[in-house]
């Protein structure tokens, strides 16, 4: 079973994202983190298979998680779910090695999209 | 207060609570007729700041505020729902809109982390941009950006 990490400050954004992923398709086993922190943190003690993050945190954002996982040698696939979706911020996402970018609002089926390619 | 701009934020707003609160676009719909004193109101607010400096903020009454946290959980009709959980669903419903309102601007800038309050804080050099009336299941919702001058 794929080992999923949601890091999204929001409490209620992280049940649905949850939701979400359950809906598309995907039977995950899910781990939380309420910002980059704690996510990197996550990372550190038991690295998942795949990070699911906002970018607007506090403490640290998600494109400053992304880095910082780079920066200490994690590979780890690593997406954003955000509520910003311009082609700046895409372009700024996947220059730092992110897979895809998927803009909220989102449904299991613009879940299953983004997933899907990077699955097979 | 143009009709394009007036249309994109009811797009937005349309996409956003299709996809997230209700799965489906029936549910809210614009406000007809003369907008009433919002009773015991909740506003939310979200702000850019570096390029394109602004504000945009959702207010409705707290009972709507409680029905769009049940529904954006799933609860059920009568379930409990806590502070912490009203601020948190209210607040990531603004970020959402306010994002993606965002998107459309030509500047850059940085959005920062919603806010949820009993009113708007005042901010003396904010200029009203936009504003939109929403009926969400008949009840009344304003969605308004305002420009930092």
């Amino acid at each position: 079973m794929l080992r999923v990490l949601v890091a999204d400050d929001s409490r209620v954004m992280r049940q649905i994202v949850i939701r979400t992923l359950r809906q598309a398709g995907y039977d995950w086993d899910v781990r939380e983190a309420s910002d980059g922190v704690e996510a990197l943190a996550a990372v550190r003690a038991d690295e998942p298979d795949l990070v699911l993050s906002d970018w607007n945190m506090p403490n640290m954002t998600g494109i400053e998680l992304l880095g910082a996982m780079r920066s200490e040698g994690y590979g780890t696939p690593f997406a954003f779910v955000t509520s910003e979706g311009s082609g700046e911020m895409r372009e700024a996402a996947e220059q730092a090695g992110a897979l895809f970018l998927i803009a909220k609002p989102f449904t299991a089926e613009s879940f299953r999209d983004a997933i899907e390619p990077v699955l097979a | 207060m143009s009709a394009t701009a007036v249309d994109q934020m009811y797009s937005i707003a349309e996409q956003v609570f299709s996809a997230m609160v209700d799965g489906d676009v029936g549910p809210l719909q614009p406000w007809i007729g003369e907008v009433p004193a919002i009773v015991d109101p909740i506003v939310g607010w979200v702000d850019t700041h570096g390029g394109w400096t602004g504000r945009a903020a959702m207010t409705t009454s707290r009972p709507v505020a409680y029905d769009l946290t049940r529904a954006l959980l799933r609860m059920d009709a009568h379930e409990e729902v806590g502070m912490e959980d009203l601020v948190d669903a209210y607040g990531e419903l603004v970020n959402v809109v306010g994002g993606n309102f965002k998107a459309l601007l030509p500047a850059s800038g940085t959005l920062g982390l919603p806010s949820v309050a009993n009113c708007l804080p005042e901010v003396v050099w904010a200029v009203p941009m936009e504003g939109l009336d929403l009926a969400w299941r008949g009840h009344l919702i304003i969605v308004s950006i305002w420009m930092f001058g």
